[in-house]
């Protein structure tokens, strides 16, 4: 029989208890993949083909947006050397996947709480888990994207970059910058209601001063800060770099990236911790 | 060592008239105050030993679940700390996490992490927990289909399968079927028989009185009392009874300041009893009103057929007299006796009678007027523990003038011929057998 002793005192999230939720991130990595597993099954439960639309979604959104932008509109803005049929619906598919991944990371997040309101209310559940869990979930149907733009890559282009390979040294830090915003989000979200309205336009915003529909090469002298100083730019810019140009992202703006996504997480696990106890009582 | 201690523990709630007032307590950083601290617990010290029963009692709002949840852990105190040695299980919680969508059996795995049991546990308690759950083959299908006395089945069977050391239990026997509800009062009684620290919260008393050990009062946020749990029962009930006197006359006993605004509500049954003024009014562990002390019930005895004090034993079927020797301490105009006969084990009201309604009202009686009261009736009873309860109650307005609980103890033997029969009473009966060769007679023994 495990013994084990519990105290509970007036003075929780004091350093070490938040050093032991990083453990439980792994005594529960059980909870968390059933979760997960869970959210994913969640969307697609009840249609015939099950888990297979995870794929055959972003496939079919690929393929439209090609044939939009190659055959209906035509634009090609972006040169590929001997090759033309590399068009702007691949390149702006390309910027759109971690840019989805971080918009359903951010709008779940901030829910996340009060829709396992029963689980915060009624068992003594390692909350921080549930962040962890919605940001796993958006980042494996990012996967999902991405295998159809390779997909995509393979039939019209019989290629693939190598530099593929190389992709989770930028998912690792887009994992931590998601999940610590996740963890801000799921803090306010549950002490100010009214977030969640503000939540869409700020997300919106985002998509619209990050280089996702424009090349970043065409932003102004006097806004080219929205692409040196936006991690969103750089992690869209990494995608597109590794995935479609065989290219490596810059060497110093990787670490700055990673750096300022080690820095958000940590901000944003701690603060959870720190007020997690009091959730039960605002819900 | 014990299960649980709980060291100077309270804890408040932040109240706020609108949303908006928390908002700008929120954004002015603690300078400005717009709402209002409730107390919920007020410096609660508690030691539950290892292996105890412990029964908490308390009206609504006295801070039962409160206390139950910063226990377990859901709410953190304001003050105090709570240690807790031992893997614990809430069943408030049971059932958490049970999404529609997925199966019985995926349930089950979900529901048990979620409680913080180990993966490769479940896997191998399944089938005890799928058995416990008596649910079939429902076992397999999404339990959007199961009723909802299923799912609560199946959440009941995780909790109480993975062995717990402490388990809290907050009124959810209420749960499935008399058949199932019989299964997991057994489960109980066996978690409880192998040392599983139980604490209790009911608003039964006959379910605290039998399954537990010890009991804990709480009133307004505070330990009121704590010890043997039928001396808690009957302080509880004298606590009501003060509150609802005070309701029902306006005035004060001089009790604290007991403003009770809400009726506790205790089982259905007694509310009942309550509102229908027929019959006895002395409920066990039901509403009853305040005693006047009009009167006092000195002694209740017990005698045999030969009117000599019982020694603990009774043979079943045999006549006994209570008697009850009453003395009257003001001027009494009408006034009745009530005796009230339970089954200790199961906690059971078996049979109760009064002098009124045996149409022998008691007249009116003087300051220092002594009646000696014999009640005689059969036991053909099941052999067990049985207790006999007395109250002296004003006629026509239905006050108690005294009351004794639990008075006399006894023991009713096993028939010596014919082995202990089956039910609680052996109600009497002729048997009668229509055979071919014509009509033979019995009587039952």
């Amino acid at each position: 029989m495990v013994l084990s002793t519990k105290v509970f005192s007036a003075k929780p999230g004091s350093w070490r208890a938040i050093l032991g939720s990083l453990a439980t991130f792994y005594e529960r990595r059980w909870l968390i993949k059933y979760f997960v597993q869970r959210q994913m099954a969640q969307g697609y439960k009840g249609s015939y083909l099950g888990l297979v639309w995870a794929f055959l979604g972003p496939l079919m959104m690929v393929a439209m947006f090609t044939v939009i932008f190659s055959e209906v509109i035509g634009i090609r803005f972006r040169e590929v050397t001997g090759d033309s049929s590399l068009n702007f619906g691949l390149f702006l598919y390309c910027g759109l996947v971690p840019f989805l991944a971080y918009q359903q990371a951010l709008t779940q997040g901030v829910n996340v709480i009060r829709r396992n309101s029963d689980l915060v209310q009624k068992v003594v559940f390692p909350m921080e888990i549930l962040p962890l869990t919605t940001v796993l979930t958006s980042l494996l149907q990012n996967a999902f994207g991405l295998g159809a733009l390779m997909l995509v890559l393979v039939v019209l282009e019989q290629r693939l970059e190598w530099t593929i390979l190389l992709l989770p040294l930028v998912v690792v830090p887009q994992l931590l910058l998601t999940l610590g915003l996740s963890y801000l989000m799921a803090v306010a979200g549950t002490y100010v209601p009214d977030v969640r309205e503000t939540l869409r336009t700020f997300i919106r915003a985002t998509f619209w001063i990050t280089p996702i529909l424009w090349p970043a090469g065409r932003v102004p002298e006097r806004f080219s800060f929205l692409v040196d100083y936006n991690p969103l730019a750089f992690l869209v810019g990494a995608y597109r770099a590794l995935i479609l140009d065989g290219e490596l992202p810059g060497a110093m703006a990787s670490i700055y990236f990673s750096l300022f996504a080690v820095a958000v997480f940590g901000v944003g696990f701690v603060v959870f911790n720190r007020v997690k106890h009091n959730f039960a009582d605002q819900l | 060592m014990s299960a649980v201690s709980v060291k100077g523990v309270s804890k408040s709630f932040r109240l706020f008239s609108n949303g908006r007032d928390r908002l700008k307590e929120a954004l002015s950083f603690g300078r400005k105050e717009y709402g209002r601290d409730f107390w919920a617990l007020k410096d609660i010290d508690l030691e539950v030993k290892s292996g105890t029963t412990l029964g908490i009692l308390g009206r609504n709002g006295a801070g039962k679940s409160t206390l139950l949840n910063i226990i377990s852990g859901m709410l953190q105190p304001t003050s105090g700390t709570v240690e807790v040695n031992g893997r614990l299980v809430a069943l408030s919680g049971f059932g958490a996490g049970f999404n529609s969508d997925f199966t019985g059996r995926e349930n089950v795995m979900l529901n048990g992490l979620i409680l913080g049991i180990e993966r490769q546990e479940i896997v191998e308690r399944f089938d005890d927990i799928a058995a416990f759950a008596d649910i079939g083959e429902f076992i397999d299908q999404p339990i959007k289909t199961y009723s909802s006395g299923m799912k609560s089945r199946l959440g009941f069977a995780v909790a109480v399968n993975v062995e717990p050391d402490i388990l809290i239990l907050d009124e959810t026997l209420a749960v499935g079927d008399a058949v199932y509800k019989e299964t997991a009062l057994q489960k109980m009684y066996e978690l409880r028989d192998s040392g599983t620290t139980i604490l209790f919260v009911s608003h039964s008393m006959n379910t605290i009185e039998t399954f537990c050990t010890e009991a804990v009062l709480l009133h307004e946020g505070r330990v009121l009392a704590s010890g043997e749990t039928t001396e808690m029962t009957d302080q509880y009930r004298a606590l009501v009874s003060s509150i609802k006197a005070q309701k029902n006359n306006g005035r004060s006993d001089g009790e604290q300041a007991l403003t009770g605004i809400v009726v506790p509500d205790e089982e259905g049954e007694g509310l009942e009893a309550w509102s229908s003024k027929e019959g006895p009014n002395l409920e066990h562990g039901a509403e009853s009103r305040s005693t006047t002390g009009e009167a006092k019930i000195r002694s209740v005895e017990l005698l045999d057929e030969h009117l000599l004090p019982v020694e603990k034993k009774v043979a079943p079927d045999s006549a006994v007299t209570v008697r009850v020797d009453l003395e009257y301490l003001e001027d009494v105009k009408e006034s009745e006796l009530i005796i009230t006969l339970h089954n200790e084990k199961m906690g059971l009201k078996v049979f109760s009678t009064s002098t009124a309604q045996e149409g022998i009202p008691l007249e009116e009686m003087e300051k220092g007027e002594q009646a000696v009261v014999d009640f005689t009736f059969k036991v053909p009873l099941q052999h067990g523990r049985y207790s006999i309860s007395a109250a002296a109650r004003a006629g026509s307005e239905g006050l108690y003038l005294d009351r004794m609980d639990a008075a006399r103890v006894f023991k009713i033997s096993r028939p010596k011929d014919g082995g202990p029969f089956r039910g609680i009473v052996h109600l009497p009966t002729e048997v009668k057998v229509h055979a071919s060769e014509g009509e033979r007679q019995g009587r039952s023994v």
